[in-house]
C-alpha cells in the first residue's frame, strides 16, 4: 500500500467525537472514490504529499490569543445552536469541491475544532482575528452575508492543517489577509471562496517557508460580475520549502480578476508557484491577469512555476506574466557607488521587490513578516 | 447626394435618434454639433452601416441608392468613408498591407485594375507625407501602439488614400493638439472638393476654425434642434447647447 | 450569428483539397505487432544486426510502458493491433526516372515538384531538394548529385543505414532515446523509412532540404524517423510537408526527429503540417503523436523549430531543444490551428544546460469551432545554466465561444543568474476589427485571413519565403467557416 493509501485507510477508520452533529459521509463516500494525491501526480509535481501522509498534523496546545470580533458573529462548531448549524449545513462546501481538494476531505473526517464566522450587514466592515486555535485540523467557514462587509486576518497556528471556506453573499466584500510566520513543520492550507454576483474578494497570504507548507488558494467567481484579488508575498530562508496553488476560476460573466505574486528565494530554498486562471464556457467578458515574479538568491535555490489558462469562452481578456531571475546587478552597484553596503543595497532591492505584492490591509504586519521595511 | 429622412435608430434597447432628416450635396461641408449623448456618432455610425444598431424608421438613400440594404464593405466601394472616434487595432497587420487590401477591394468592385505595388507606395508616401507622417508608420501595425493624435491621423491618411465620394469624420479632433488638429484640418481642406462632401462630427466649435462648414446642424436628444451656418457654431460656444433642449422632454 | 459572419461561413465553404487517394499496387504487412513483426521489418530493410536488436529492445521497453495521459486531448483508446505497421509500393524505384508516374502525379497534385528541371531562363527560383515519402517508404530524393558534390548526404534512413553505417550508428538514439516516451519507443521499434541529412564540416548546404510525408493506404500507421546531423560550422535548412486523404477512420502518425548541431553548426527545421484533420464531426483524420527534439551539443550551434500545424485530428507535439553547448540557442516558432473538432497539444521544451544558453519562444494558438488547442511548454534552467536567457511568448486567439484555448507553461529554475520571462495572452477576432475592415471595403473573408495572418506574423517571418505564403493560404483554408 502506498503512503497515501495507508493515510486514507487511517482517516476512514478515525472516529472524531467533535461536532457528531455535522454530516461527514459525504466527505468519506469522496475519499473513497478520489482517494488521496500520490507522489508526482500533477498537482503534486514538485512537493512530496507523502511527507504530509507521514507527518500527520496533531493538535497543539492553545498558545496565543483567541480568536477575536467586531461586528461578527463567532460560533464553535461544537457549541452551534440550530440557527447556526443551519448556516453551516446551507454554505459548508459550496466554495469547497469534496472532488478538487482531496485533503480537505481528510479535515472535516479528522476535525478538531470548526468555527462559523457569520458577517451580518451593519453600517461598519466587521473586523474578525484568528490568532492560535490550537486545533491542529482546523475548518473555518466564514458567510459574509449579502451586502456585508469584514476585514478576516489569519495568524494561523503551527503545525496546523487548516481549510477556510469563504463564501460572499451578493455584494459582500471580504478583505483577508493570511500572516504565515517561518516554521518547522509539514503543513497544508486550503483557502476557497465563492463569490456571489458584484461582491469583491481580496486575498493577501505572506509566507515564510517551513519545512513544507502547502497552500492551496481557490477563488470561484461564480456570481456576475464578481471581483477577485489574490496576493502573494513570499521569503524563503534557507532550506524551506513553499508550494503555492492558485486557482481562480471564472464560472460568471463579467468577472475580474487579479492575481500578483513576489517571491524570494533564499539558499537550499524551494518555491513552487502555479497560476491558474480558468474561463468557464459561458463565463463572457471576464478580465483576468496575473503576474508572477521570483527572485533567487542562491545558485541552490530552487523554482518552478506554472502560470496557467484554461479558456473556454471567446470575448475575454487574459493574461499572464511570469519572470525569474537573480537581482538586479545594475541596480545593487548603483546603491553601493551611493555608499549603500552590499548587504543594505540588497535588502534595499528584496524590500522593494517585495512591497508590490503587500496590501493595505494589515501591511505592517505584512511588511514585519516578510522582513521588510516601508 | 447623400438624403436622410426621418431617421429612427435604436441601440441597447433605446432609442438614439428620433427622426433625423439630412440632405449633404457635393462640394458641401456639414458640420453635426451636439451634447454627449445627443446621437451624433450614432448617426456617423449608421451611415457606415455599423452592426448593433436598428433603423425602426426612415431611410437612407446615397446617389439614389438604398444605402441601408448594403453591407459595410458595399457602401465603402460606393464610396462612403467614415473616420473612427475609437480607431481599431489589428495587431500583426501593417498599414500599407491594410491599406492595399482596401484600395484593391474598392478597384476590384469598381471593375478597375490593381494598383501596382510602386504606384502604391507612391501615393501611400505621398499621403503620409501630407500629414506630417513618418513614412517608417506604414509599416507598422494598423493603429498597434499608435498614440491617440498619430491613430486620427491615421485615419485621415486612409481617407486621403481611399479618395470616398462622401467622408463622415466622427470626433475626429478629440484627443489632437493643436498642431495635430491643424494638420488634420489641412488634410480634409486639401481632400474637400466640388466632387465630394464632407460631414463633421464634433462636440467642440474649435474644429470649425479650420474646416469652415457651410451648414451647421446641432443635434438635440436624437432630433437635428437647428440648422445654420458657421455663425451658428460659434454661438453655440458661447451659450452652450441648453437653450436648444426641446422643453417638452 | 451577424450578417457578416454568415457570410464568412458562406463563402469560405472549402473543403481539404490533399483529401484524394492514389491507386497504386501496395505491399502491406497485415495488421498487428509483434516480435515477428518487427524482425519482418528489419528484414525488409536488409538491416544490419544491430539494427534488428535495436529495434526489438524498443520493442520490449515498449510493452512495458504506460501511454500517456497529462495531453489535454480526449480520444478513445487505440487499438495497436489493428493497425498495419508496414505499407510500400510494390514497385520500389531504382531512380528517379523508375518512380510510377501514379506516383509522381500525385505529388504534381499536391504541388510538389519531383523533377531536378532547372530554374526557367529569366526566373531565378530557389531549388529544393525533396525527400519524399509515400506510406512506409522513400519513392525518390532529388537532386542528390548536386548535394553529394557539396559533400551534403541526403537520402533515406534505410539507404543511410546501408551506404553510411557509422553516422546512423553514432547518431540515432542520442537524442530521443529508445524508451524516451510511448510513441517514440513504438516508432523505434517499427520506423520503416524516413530522411537522413549529413552537413559536413564547414558547409553551408548549397540548397534548401524538404521531405514531403504522404500517408496513402487505409489502417495503417505511419511511423518515420528523420535524423539531421549538422557538423562543426555548417547550416542546414530543412523543410517537412505532409497530407493524406480523407478516411472516416483515424490513422495514427508517430514519427521521431532527431537533430544534433555540433560546434557553431545550425539547423533550421521548418514544418508545414496539413495531416487530414477529421471532419467536420470530428470523424477520421491523423493522430499526430510525434517526438522532435533537438540536441545543440556544441558550443554556439542554434537549432530552429517553427512549425506551422493546421492538420490532424489530434496533435502531440513538442520539438524541444537540448541547450548543450555553451552560448548555443534554441528557437521555437509555432502557430497551431484548430477548427472543427480538432485538438492540439503542442509546444516546446527548452532544457539549458550550458553557459549563456539562449532561447526564444513564440507561440500562436488559433481556436475555431469546437476545438481544444493547447500550448504546453518547459523551460528548465539547470544549475549549470549560469548567464542563461528564456523568453517565452504565447498568444491565443478565439474564433466563436465554442471552442478552449489554453496555456500550460512549465517553468524550472535552478540558477540564480538564468532569467526566465513569460507572458501570455488570449483575444478574439473582434467585431471592431471586422467592422473597420468592412467600413474600408474589405470583404469579411479577406478580413478575417488578414487579422489572422497579421497575429501569427512573428511566426510566418520565420518561414522560407515560399513556405511563407503557402501557410499564410493554409491558414484561410482551413478557417472555412470559422467565424459564424
Amino acid at each position: 500500500m502506498t503512503p497515501a493509501e495507508t493515510f486514507a485507510e487511517r482517516t476512514h477508520a478515525q472516529r472524531v467525537d467533535y461536532a457528531p452533529w455535522l454530516d461527514r459521509e459525504a466527505s468519506r463516500r469522496a475519499l473513497a472514490e478520489h482517494g488521496l494525491p500520490e507522489p508526482r501526480c500533477e498537482a503534486w509535481r514538485y512537493s512530496n504529499p507523502n511527507r504530509w501522509y507521514q507527518a500527520e498534523p496533531r493538535p497543539s496546545p492553545s498558545a496565543g490569543a483567541s480568536p477575536r470580533a467586531v461586528g461578527a458573529r463567532l460560533v464553535d462548531f461544537a457549541t452551534a445552536d440550530d440557527d447556526a448549524r443551519t448556516l453551516v449545513r446551507d454554505h459548508l462546501h459550496t466554495a469547497a469541491d469534496r472532488a478538487k481538494h482531496p485533503l480537505a476531505t481528510v479535515n472535516d473526517i479528522a476535525m478538531r475544532l470548526g468555527l462559523l464566522v457569520h458577517v451580518p450587514v451593519s453600517d461598519t466592515p466587521a473586523e474578525v482575528e484568528l490568532g492560535e486555535l490550537g486545533g491542529g485540523i482546523e475548518r473555518v467557514l466564514v458567510v459574509v452575508d449579502p451586502n456585508a462587509s469584514a476585514t478576516l486576518v489569519e495568524r494561523p497556528a503551527t503545525p496546523t492543517h487548516r481549510v477556510v471556506e469563504c463564501v460572499l453573499g451578493e455584494g459582500a466584500q471580504l478583505d483577508h489577509v493570511r500572516l504565515q510566520p517561518p516554521a518547522e513543520s509539514v503543513e497544508y492550507h486550503l483557502v476557497a471562496a465563492r463569490l456571489g454576483a458584484a461582491s469583491r474578494y481580496r486575498l493577501a497570504q505572506y509566507s515564510q517557508g517551513a519545512s513544507l507548507r502547502r497552500n492551496d488558494l481557490h477563488v470561484r467567481v461564480a456570481g456576475r460580475g464578481g471581483e477577485a484579488e489574490v496576493r502573494c508575498g513570499y521569503r524563503l530562508a534557507a532550506g524551506t520549502h513553499l508550494d503555492t496553488q492558485v486557482g481562480v476560476e471564472h464560472e460568471a460573466t463579467d468577472g475580474v480578476s487579479r492575481q500578483t505574486a513576489r517571491g524570494v528565494v533564499g539558499d537550499r530554498a524551494r518555491a513552487v508557484l502555479n497560476g491558474r486562471i480558468h474561463v468557464a464556457p459561458g463565463a463572457q467578458r471576464s478580465d483576468a491577469a496575473l503576474t508572477t515574479k521570483s527572485l533567487l538568491l542562491a545558485a541552490t535555490a530552487q523554482l518552478n512555476a506554472k502560470p496557467e489558462l484554461t479558456i473556454y469562452a471567446d470575448d475575454v481578456r487574459c493574461a499572464h506574466g511570469a519572470t525569474v531571475g537573480e537581482l538586479d546587478a545594475d541596480a545593487l552597484f548603483y546603491l553601493r557607488s551611493r555608499g549603500v553596503v552590499e548587504e543594505a543595497a540588497r535588502e534595499l532591492l528584496i524590500g522593494g521587490f517585495l512591497a508590490e505584492a503587500v496590501a493595505d490591509v494589515a501591511g505592517d504586519d505584512a511588511r514585519a513578516l516578510l522582513g521588510i521595511g516601508r | 447626394m447623400l438624403q436622410i429622412e426621418n431617421l429612427h435608430v435604436r441601440t441597447d434597447g433605446r432609442d438614439i435618434l428620433q427622426g433625423v432628416s439630412l440632405t449633404v450635396e457635393r462640394g458641401e461641408v456639414h458640420a453635426v454639433m451636439g451634447p454627449n449623448g445627443s446621437g451624433k456618432s450614432t448617426l456617423a455610425n449608421v451611415i457606415a452601416g455599423r452592426p448593433g444598431y436598428e433603423v425602426t424608421e426612415g431611410a437612407v438613400r446615397f446617389d439614389g441608392i438604398d444605402l441601408l440594404a448594403l453591407e459595410p464593405e458595399e457602401r465603402a466601394h460606393h464610396g462612403v468613408f467614415l473616420a473612427f472616434q475609437y480607431p481599431v487595432e489589428i495587431p500583426g497587420v501593417s498599414n500599407m498591407e491594410f491599406l492595399k487590401a482596401a484600395l484593391d477591394s474598392r478597384n476590384a468592385a469598381a471593375g478597375e485594375e490593381e494598383l501596382s505595388a510602386i504606384d502604391f507606395m507612391r501615393r501611400a508616401r505621398g499621403a503620409a507625407d501630407r500629414l506630417d507622417l513618418n513614412p517608417e508608420f506604414l509599416k507598422r501595425g494598423v493603429n498597434e501602439g499608435f498614440s491617440g493624435g498619430e491613430k486620427k491621423r491615421n485615419e485621415i491618411l486612409q481617407m486621403l488614400l481611399l479618395e470616398p465620394t462622401l467622408a463622415v469624420l466622427d470626433e475626429t479632433d478629440s484627443g489632437l493638439d493643436i498642431d495635430a488638429l491643424r494638420i488634420v484640418a489641412a488634410g480634409v481642406n486639401a481632400y474637400a472638393s466640388p466632387d465630394n462632401a464632407v460631414v463633421l462630427v464634433t462636440h467642440y466649435q474649435r474644429l470649425l476654425d479650420h474646416i469652415v462648414p457651410d451648414y451647421v446642424h446641432v443635434l438635440v436628444d436624437g432630433r437635428i434642434a437647428r440648422t445654420g451656418d458657421k455663425a451658428l457654431a460659434l454661438e453655440l460656444e458661447s451659450n452652450g447647447y441648453g437653450w436648444l433642449a426641446d422643453p417638452a422632454s | 450569428m451577424s450578417e457578416q459572419n454568415q457570410a464568412v461561413h458562406d463563402r469560405l465553404a472549402r473543403e481539404y483539397s490533399a483529401g484524394f487517394v492514389t491507386e497504386i499496387e501496395s505491399e502491406t504487412l497485415p495488421p498487428g505487432l509483434d516480435e515477428d513483426v518487427v524482425r519482418a521489418i528489419s528484414a525488409k530493410k536488409d538491416e544490419p544486426s544491430w539494427m534488428t536488436d535495436w529495434r526489438l529492445d524498443a520493442f520490449r521497453r515498449w510493452r512495458t510502458m504506460p501511454e500517456p495521459n497529462w495531453a489535454h486531448v480526449s480520444f478513445d483508446p487505440i487499438d495497436f493491433e489493428a493497425i498495419s505497421y508496414f505499407s510500400a509500393p510494390r514497385n520500389k524505384p531504382k531512380s528517379l526516372d523508375e518512380v510510377d508516374p501514379e506516383l509522381l502525379r500525385t505529388y504534381d497534385k499536391l504541388g510538389i515538384p519531383l523533377h531536378e528541371r532547372e530554374a526557367l531562363a529569366g526566373v531565378e527560383k530557389p531549388q529544393i531538394a525533396v525527400d519524399a515519402v509515400f506510406d512506409s517508404v522513400s519513392i525518390a530524393t532529388t537532386f542528390k548529385e548536386r548535394l553529394r558534390d557539396a559533400g551534403v548526404i541526403f537520402c533515406s534512413i534505410a539507404e543511410a543505414m546501408r551506404d553510411h553505417p557509422e553516422l546512423v550508428r553514432k547518431y540515432l538514439g542520442t537524442v530521443v532515446p529508445v524508451s524516451d516516451n510511448f510513441y517514440a519507443a513504438l516508432n523505434s521499434a517499427v520506423f520503416s523509412d524516413g530522411s537522413f541529412v549529413y552537413v559536413p564540416k564547414h558547409t553551408r548546404c548549397p540548397m534548401e532540404l524538404s521531405t514531403y510525408f504522404r500517408i496513402n493506404a487505409e489502417n495503417t500507421g505511419q511511423f518515420e524517423r528523420t535524423l539531421i546531423v549538422a557538423d562543426e560550422g555548417s547550416y542546414v535548412s530543412y523543410l517537412e510537408g505532409c497530407t493524406a486523404p480523407m478516411r472516416d477512420e483515424t490513422q495514427l502518425h508517430a514519427a521521431v526527429v532527431e537533430l544534433v548541431a555540433l560546434e557553431d553548426a545550425e539547423i533550421k527545421y521548418s514544418t508545414v503540417q496539413n495531416w487530414y484533420p477529421g471532419d467536420e464531426q470530428g470523424r477520421g483524420g491523423i493522430y499526430n503523436f510525434v517526438t522532435k527534439r533537438g540536441a545543440c551539443v556544441g558550443a554556439r550551434s542554434k537549432i530552429s523549430w517553427t512549425q506551422v500545424e493546421t492538420g490532424s485530428a489530434i496533435t502531440w507535439k513538442y520539438p524541444s531543444v537540448v541547450l548543450r553547448g555553451d552560448d548555443s540557442i534554441g528557437e521555437f516558432y509555432s502557430v497551431a490551428l484548430t477548427h472543427n473538432a480538432q485538438q492540439a497539444d503542442t509546444g516546446t521544451k527548452m532544457l539549458h544546460i550550458g553557459r549563456n544558453t539562449k532561447s526564444t519562444i513564440v507561440s500562436k494558438g488559433i481556436s475555431a469551432g469546437r476545438s481544444q488547442n493547447a500550448y504546453r511548454g518547459r523551460v528548465r534552467m539547470n544549475p549549470g545554466a549560469t548567464g542563461a536567457r528564456n523568453h517565452t511568448r504565447c498568444d491565443s486567439l478565439l474564433i466563436g465561444d465554442a471552442c478552449g484555448a489554453h496555456t500550460f507553461p512549465y517553468i524550472e529554475s535552478r540558477n540564480p543568474s538564468a532569467v526566465v520571462e513569460h507572458e501570455a495572452t488570449t483575444s478574439k477576432v473582434s467585431d471592431d476589427q471586422l467592422f473597420l475592415c468592412a467600413q474600408r471595403g474589405i470583404d469579411p473573408e479577406k478580413a478575417v485571413s488578414m487579422i489572422v495572418n497579421g497575429f501569427c506574423r512573428e511566426v510566418f517571418r520565420e518561414l522560407p519565403m515560399e513556405f511563407a505564403v503557402e501557410a499564410g493560404k493554409l491558414l484561410e483554408v482551413s478557417l472555412e467557416g470559422a467565424v459564424g
